[in-house]
Protein backbone atom coordinates (compact mmCIF):
# COMPACT_ATOMS: atom_id res chain seq x y z
CA UNK A 1 0.00 0.00 0.00
CA UNK A 2 1.31 3.46 -0.85
CA UNK A 3 1.87 6.19 1.72
CA UNK A 4 -1.15 8.05 0.25
CA UNK A 5 -3.26 4.92 0.57
CA UNK A 6 -2.19 4.37 4.17
CA UNK A 7 -3.02 7.97 5.06
CA UNK A 8 -6.42 7.63 3.38
CA UNK A 9 -7.03 4.51 5.49
CA UNK A 10 -6.51 6.56 8.65
CA UNK A 11 -2.89 5.65 9.27
CA UNK A 12 0.23 7.71 9.71
CA UNK A 13 2.22 8.64 6.64
CA UNK A 14 5.75 7.15 6.73
CA UNK A 15 7.25 10.66 6.46
CA UNK A 16 5.74 11.43 9.92
CA UNK A 17 8.30 9.03 11.43
CA UNK A 18 11.02 11.60 10.88
CA UNK A 19 8.93 14.64 11.76
CA UNK A 20 10.74 16.17 14.79
CA UNK A 21 7.74 18.22 16.01
CA UNK A 22 6.48 17.19 19.45
CA UNK A 23 8.70 14.14 19.63
CA UNK A 24 10.27 12.82 22.83
CA UNK A 25 13.49 10.83 23.15
CA UNK A 26 11.51 7.61 23.70
CA UNK A 27 9.58 8.18 20.48
CA UNK A 28 12.82 8.61 18.54
CA UNK A 29 14.08 5.35 20.08
CA UNK A 30 10.86 3.66 18.94
CA UNK A 31 11.29 5.03 15.41
CA UNK A 32 14.94 3.90 15.42
CA UNK A 33 13.78 0.42 16.44
CA UNK A 34 11.35 0.29 13.53
CA UNK A 35 13.95 1.50 11.00
CA UNK A 36 16.70 -0.88 12.22
CA UNK A 37 14.15 -3.72 12.22
CA UNK A 38 13.22 -3.09 8.59
CA UNK A 39 16.91 -2.87 7.68
CA UNK A 40 17.63 -6.17 9.42
CA UNK A 41 14.75 -7.91 7.60
CA UNK A 42 16.29 -6.71 4.32
CA UNK A 43 19.67 -8.01 5.51
CA UNK A 44 18.14 -11.42 6.38
CA UNK A 45 17.25 -11.95 2.71
CA UNK A 46 20.58 -10.55 1.50
CA UNK A 47 22.31 -12.99 3.90
CA UNK A 48 20.33 -15.94 2.51
CA UNK A 49 21.28 -14.93 -1.04
CA UNK A 50 24.96 -14.69 -0.07
CA UNK A 51 24.85 -18.06 1.77
CA UNK A 52 23.39 -19.64 -1.37
CA UNK A 53 26.86 -19.23 -2.89
CA UNK A 54 27.85 -22.25 -0.75
CA UNK A 55 25.81 -24.38 -3.17
CA UNK A 56 28.30 -23.48 -5.94
CA UNK A 57 31.20 -25.13 -4.12
CA UNK A 58 34.46 -24.18 -2.35
CA UNK A 59 35.92 -21.97 -5.11
CA UNK A 60 32.84 -19.74 -5.32
CA UNK A 61 32.48 -19.41 -1.53
CA UNK A 62 36.16 -18.86 -0.74
CA UNK A 63 36.36 -16.29 -3.56
CA UNK A 64 33.41 -14.41 -2.06
CA UNK A 65 34.98 -14.55 1.42
CA UNK A 66 38.13 -12.96 -0.02
CA UNK A 67 35.99 -10.09 -1.41
CA UNK A 68 34.19 -9.68 1.94
CA UNK A 69 37.53 -9.21 3.71
CA UNK A 70 37.87 -5.81 2.00
CA UNK A 71 37.72 -2.95 4.57
CA UNK A 72 34.51 -1.54 3.02
CA UNK A 73 32.67 -4.81 3.64
CA UNK A 74 34.23 -5.10 7.12
CA UNK A 75 32.85 -1.61 7.90
CA UNK A 76 29.41 -2.88 6.85
CA UNK A 77 29.93 -5.82 9.25
CA UNK A 78 30.49 -3.39 12.11
CA UNK A 79 27.40 -1.43 11.00
CA UNK A 80 25.43 -4.70 11.02
CA UNK A 81 26.55 -5.52 14.57
CA UNK A 82 25.59 -1.96 15.60
CA UNK A 83 22.17 -2.39 13.97
CA UNK A 84 21.65 -5.70 15.78
CA UNK A 85 22.72 -4.14 19.09
CA UNK A 86 20.44 -1.10 18.62
CA UNK A 87 17.45 -3.22 17.65
CA UNK A 88 18.09 -5.92 20.26
CA UNK A 89 18.90 -3.80 23.30
CA UNK A 90 16.51 -0.95 22.50
CA UNK A 91 13.89 -3.56 21.63
CA UNK A 92 14.36 -5.10 25.07
CA UNK A 93 13.72 -1.67 26.57
CA UNK A 94 10.61 -1.17 24.40
CA UNK A 95 9.37 -4.64 25.43
CA UNK A 96 9.89 -3.90 29.15
CA UNK A 97 8.22 -0.49 29.03
CA UNK A 98 5.49 -1.74 26.67
CA UNK A 99 4.72 -4.57 29.09
CA UNK A 100 4.33 -2.06 31.93
CA UNK A 101 7.64 -2.93 33.59
CA UNK A 102 10.11 -0.23 34.71
CA UNK A 103 7.97 2.43 33.02
CA UNK A 104 9.22 5.08 35.47
CA UNK A 105 12.81 4.08 34.64
CA UNK A 106 12.45 4.26 30.85
CA UNK A 107 14.95 7.10 30.56
CA UNK A 108 17.57 5.21 32.61
CA UNK A 109 16.92 2.11 30.48
CA UNK A 110 17.52 4.19 27.37
CA UNK A 111 20.84 5.47 28.72
CA UNK A 112 21.88 1.93 29.73
CA UNK A 113 20.94 0.61 26.28
CA UNK A 114 22.92 3.46 24.69
CA UNK A 115 26.03 2.67 26.75
CA UNK A 116 25.80 -1.07 25.96
CA UNK A 117 25.27 -0.37 22.24
CA UNK A 118 28.36 1.85 22.25
CA UNK A 119 30.40 -0.88 23.95
CA UNK A 120 29.20 -3.56 21.52
CA UNK A 121 30.05 -1.29 18.57
CA UNK A 122 33.49 -0.58 19.98
CA UNK A 123 34.26 -4.28 20.57
CA UNK A 124 32.99 -5.15 17.07
CA UNK A 125 35.13 -2.42 15.46
CA UNK A 126 38.27 -3.42 17.38
CA UNK A 127 37.69 -7.15 16.76
CA UNK A 128 37.03 -6.58 13.05
CA UNK A 129 39.86 -4.20 12.23
CA UNK A 130 42.54 -5.14 14.81
CA UNK B 1 -13.22 16.34 25.88
CA UNK B 2 -14.51 12.80 25.71
CA UNK B 3 -14.36 11.13 22.34
CA UNK B 4 -17.17 8.76 21.43
CA UNK B 5 -15.83 5.53 20.03
CA UNK B 6 -17.79 3.03 18.02
CA UNK B 7 -17.39 -0.70 18.62
CA UNK B 8 -15.14 -2.39 16.08
CA UNK B 9 -17.49 -4.53 14.01
CA UNK B 10 -15.04 -5.32 11.22
CA UNK B 11 -14.61 -8.94 10.17
CA UNK B 12 -10.98 -8.81 11.26
CA UNK B 13 -11.94 -7.82 14.80
CA UNK B 14 -14.77 -10.34 15.16
CA UNK B 15 -13.01 -13.37 13.68
CA UNK B 16 -12.38 -15.93 16.44
CA UNK B 17 -9.35 -17.30 14.54
CA UNK B 18 -7.52 -13.97 14.46
CA UNK B 19 -4.82 -13.81 17.18
CA UNK B 20 -5.44 -11.19 19.85
CA UNK B 21 -2.96 -8.29 19.76
CA UNK B 22 -1.69 -9.21 23.24
CA UNK B 23 -0.75 -12.70 22.03
CA UNK B 24 1.04 -11.25 18.99
CA UNK B 25 2.84 -8.73 21.23
CA UNK B 26 3.86 -11.49 23.67
CA UNK B 27 5.10 -13.70 20.81
CA UNK B 28 7.14 -10.77 19.48
CA UNK B 29 8.68 -10.13 22.91
CA UNK B 30 9.49 -13.82 23.54
CA UNK B 31 10.97 -14.30 20.05
CA UNK B 32 12.93 -11.06 20.49
CA UNK B 33 14.48 -12.20 23.78
CA UNK B 34 15.25 -15.61 22.25
CA UNK B 35 16.88 -13.83 19.30
CA UNK B 36 19.11 -11.81 21.63
CA UNK B 37 20.58 -15.11 22.85
CA UNK B 38 20.62 -16.97 19.50
CA UNK B 39 22.00 -14.01 17.54
CA UNK B 40 24.75 -13.43 20.12
CA UNK B 41 25.76 -17.11 19.86
CA UNK B 42 25.60 -16.95 16.04
CA UNK B 43 27.67 -13.76 15.73
CA UNK B 44 30.31 -14.82 18.26
CA UNK B 45 30.64 -18.39 16.94
CA UNK B 46 30.44 -17.57 13.24
CA UNK B 47 32.43 -14.36 13.14
CA UNK B 48 34.10 -13.11 16.31
CA UNK B 49 36.10 -16.25 17.19
CA UNK B 50 36.99 -17.04 13.57
CA UNK B 51 40.30 -15.97 12.05
CA UNK B 52 39.51 -13.08 9.68
CA UNK B 53 35.85 -13.04 10.75
CA UNK B 54 34.61 -15.46 8.06
CA UNK B 55 34.81 -19.24 7.69
CA UNK B 56 36.22 -21.02 4.65
CA UNK B 57 33.99 -23.49 2.75
CA UNK B 58 35.40 -26.53 4.57
CA UNK B 59 35.04 -24.78 7.94
CA UNK B 60 31.41 -23.87 7.21
CA UNK B 61 30.56 -27.47 6.23
CA UNK B 62 32.31 -28.95 9.29
CA UNK B 63 30.58 -26.40 11.53
CA UNK B 64 27.07 -26.98 10.14
CA UNK B 65 27.51 -30.79 10.33
CA UNK B 66 27.63 -30.54 14.13
CA UNK B 67 24.05 -31.54 15.17
CA UNK B 68 23.93 -28.94 17.97
CA UNK B 69 25.02 -26.15 15.59
CA UNK B 70 22.51 -27.37 12.97
CA UNK B 71 19.70 -27.26 15.55
CA UNK B 72 20.72 -23.80 16.84
CA UNK B 73 20.96 -22.37 13.29
CA UNK B 74 17.57 -23.90 12.36
CA UNK B 75 15.98 -22.42 15.48
CA UNK B 76 17.60 -19.06 14.69
CA UNK B 77 16.21 -19.15 11.15
CA UNK B 78 12.70 -19.96 12.40
CA UNK B 79 12.77 -17.32 15.14
CA UNK B 80 14.31 -14.52 13.06
CA UNK B 81 11.86 -15.13 10.20
CA UNK B 82 8.84 -15.03 12.52
CA UNK B 83 10.11 -11.98 14.44
CA UNK B 84 11.12 -10.07 11.30
CA UNK B 85 7.99 -10.63 9.25
CA UNK B 86 5.66 -10.14 12.25
CA UNK B 87 7.58 -6.89 12.78
CA UNK B 88 6.97 -5.82 9.18
CA UNK B 89 3.26 -6.55 9.70
CA UNK B 90 3.27 -4.50 12.92
CA UNK B 91 4.86 -1.55 11.09
CA UNK B 92 2.21 -1.74 8.36
CA UNK B 93 -0.58 -1.91 10.97
CA UNK B 94 0.96 1.11 12.69
CA UNK B 95 0.86 2.95 9.36
CA UNK B 96 -2.85 2.24 9.03
CA UNK B 97 -3.18 -1.06 7.16
CA UNK B 98 -6.68 -2.38 7.81
CA UNK B 99 -9.42 -4.68 6.54
CA UNK B 100 -9.05 -6.64 3.32
CA UNK B 101 -5.62 -5.21 2.52
CA UNK B 102 -4.42 -6.31 5.96
CA UNK B 103 -5.71 -9.84 5.43
CA UNK B 104 -3.97 -10.08 2.04
CA UNK B 105 -0.69 -8.70 3.43
CA UNK B 106 -0.84 -10.96 6.52
CA UNK B 107 -1.36 -14.08 4.36
CA UNK B 108 1.39 -12.99 1.96
CA UNK B 109 3.83 -12.46 4.83
CA UNK B 110 2.90 -15.88 6.27
CA UNK B 111 3.54 -17.43 2.85
CA UNK B 112 6.86 -15.62 2.59
CA UNK B 113 7.80 -16.87 6.09
CA UNK B 114 7.02 -20.48 5.12
CA UNK B 115 9.07 -20.19 1.90
CA UNK B 116 11.94 -18.50 3.76
CA UNK B 117 12.13 -21.16 6.48
CA UNK B 118 11.74 -24.00 3.97
CA UNK B 119 14.52 -22.61 1.74
CA UNK B 120 16.79 -21.90 4.72
CA UNK B 121 16.36 -25.42 6.13
CA UNK B 122 16.95 -26.95 2.68
CA UNK B 123 20.10 -24.82 2.32
CA UNK B 124 21.36 -25.86 5.77
CA UNK B 125 20.67 -29.55 5.09
CA UNK B 126 22.23 -29.42 1.63
CA UNK B 127 25.40 -27.81 2.96
CA UNK B 128 25.60 -30.23 5.90
CA UNK B 129 24.97 -33.44 3.97
CA UNK B 130 26.58 -32.66 0.64
CA UNK B 131 29.82 -31.33 2.08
Amino acid sequence: MTGKGLRAAGGRHPSRWLDPRGRHLGTWAFVLNRLTGLGLVAYLYLHLIVLSTLLRGPAAWDGLVAVFRHPVFLAFDVLLVLGLAVHGLNGLRVALVGSGLLVDRHRALLVAAGVLIGLVGLVAAVRTFA
Amino acid sequence: MATRTLPDRTRAASSPRRPRPTVVWLAQVVSGVLLLVLMTVHMVAQHFVVEGGLRTYQDVVAWIRNPVVFAVEALLLLTVTWHGLAGVHAVLLDLGLRGRADRIVARSLLGLAVVTVAYGLWLLATIAFRG
